[in-house]
């Protein structure tokens, strides 16, 4: 079967092990794993490019609005402070830790809002079956950096600091922090539908033409 | 001759591109569809991943040793580390919080560390551990990188909502950017392990 490299049949290779296969080809809603390490191969999401952009556009309305509210709020001893999502960084930057400043705000904001940008900038055409220029730059900065958005991870951090600070103080989550939050479930809801060998043989369909 | 087991793709010289998962002949050295450079294995893995993981085992020294924050209340300045904010929640009976920091910020970045110089050592020795099961191990240990950023994500919140003037106030310390630098550098040296070569050593015990 994998004398198939000489024939016309499309190939893969597994990322994770090196097995070469002819690609597999799926419908709408299935996907294909290597039958040696098991890693996924191809998935076809279900209406996947509008669940691609829905839930993009979700994701960056979301972020827009988790800058505009408190995002904690601590009461201690008759006094209040409250917090927004930009200061978690500002705080860092004027307490002379610049370069982690910059980090947290990279892996916090502005890693998954190029994430976001870049997605749309990829389904919207291919939605339409239209090619762009920007389509390979675009989806190569997504699989690039996937990897350093942490959104999920600083829902998490806030959930830890809420129950640390619970004892000596009384800490009110914000309209930012349930925005945030929700901005972290539709990014993932859209990247989860986002599969690398999809995207792209999709958009090898739309260049051809 | 090749060295690659026969069922790969890298035997017929074909390397997978991986930004857009496209098969393609080596001798092109870029990816035909999205440009990017494509090789069989990836150029030094093992180099790259122990290098960076070397890396990584040093700056966790400052990390735990220097104070990740400093709480300032009533004039008085308490710097505490990584290991000493779990003690301190632990004798205040936050067990969950305690658990869940302990885990992101100890055992996870050491576990991670170790899981890679044993991938590496494996893949340089044939070491006969059965290859899914390593793969596993990689998968998890590139999984769980992002989540050790935690302890830092919590210190950020704290300097930023504890800030009542002299009366009580947070501060962060050297350790937050030097604990960063670990995650980030260990992140990197999962990234740079090629999961194919513990494949390639399984096919030729077999032979």
């Amino acid at each position: 079967m994998l004398r198939g490299v000489a024939s016309d049949l499309p190939m893969t290779a597994c990322l994770e092990c090196d097995l070469l296969l002819p690609m597999p080809s799926v419908a709408e809603g299935e996907r294909a794993a290597c039958p040696r390490c098991k890693h996924l191969l191809i998935s076809h999401p279900k209406d996947g490019f509008s669940r691609i952009q829905a839930f993009a556009i979700s994701a960056l309305v979301f972020l827009a609005f988790s800058f505009a509210f408190p995002f904690m709020t601590m009461k201690a001893s008759g006094l209040e402070n409250a917090m927004t999502l930009g200061q978690s960084v500002l705080e860092l930057y004027e307490n002379g830790q610049q370069a982690l400043a910059f980090l947290v705000s990279c892996f916090i904001m502005l890693v998954p809002a190029v994430i976001l940008v870049a997605v749309l900038a990829v389904s919207v055409p291919l939605a339409r079956e239209r090619g762009a220029p920007w389509l390979v730059p675009a989806a190569r900065l997504v699989f690039t950096l996937s990897p350093w958005s942490m959104v999920e991870v600083f829902v998490i951090g806030v959930i830890v600091s809420l129950v640390k600070l619970m004892a000596m103080a009384d800490i009110i989550l914000g309209i930012s922090f349930w925005s945030y939050a929700a901005f972290s479930v539709c990014l993932t809801a859209s990247l989860s539908s986002f599969d690398k060998s999809w995207i792209w043989e999709s958009i090898d369909r739309v260049s051809a033409r | 001759m090749s060295a690659f087991p026969t069922e790969t793709a890298a035997a017929q010289g074909l390397a997978t591109c991986h930004t857009c998962a496209k098969v393609a002949p080596a001798s092109l050295h870029h990816c035909p569809r999205c440009g990017a450079s494509i090789h069989l294995r990836m150029t030094d893995s093992l180099a790259r991943t122990l290098a960076l993981v070397l890396t990584a085992c040093i700056l966790y020294v400052p990390a735990n040793v220097l104070p990740i924050m400093t709480t300032t209340q009533l004039g008085t300045d308490e710097p505490s580390t990584i290991l000493g904010g779990v003690v301190y929640l632990w004798h205040h009976g936050s067990y969950p919080v305690a658990a869940v920091i302990f885990i992101a910020s100890v055992m996870v970045p050491l576990g991670k560390m170790v899981a890679i110089f044993y991938l590496c050592w494996t893949v340089g020795r044939e070491h006969r551990t059965r290859a899914q099961q390593r793969t596993v191990m990689y998968r998890v240990t590139e999984f769980v990188g992002r989540w050790s950023m935690v302890d830092v994500f919590v210190v950020a919140i704290l300097v930023a909502l504890i800030q009542l003037g002299g009366l009580l106030s947070i501060h962060p310390g050297a350790a937050a950017l030097a604990f960063s630098g670990v995650v980030i550098i260990t992140m990197l040296s999962a990234e740079s392990f090629d999961p194919r070569l513990i494949w390639d050593l399984e096919r030729d015990e077999d032979e």
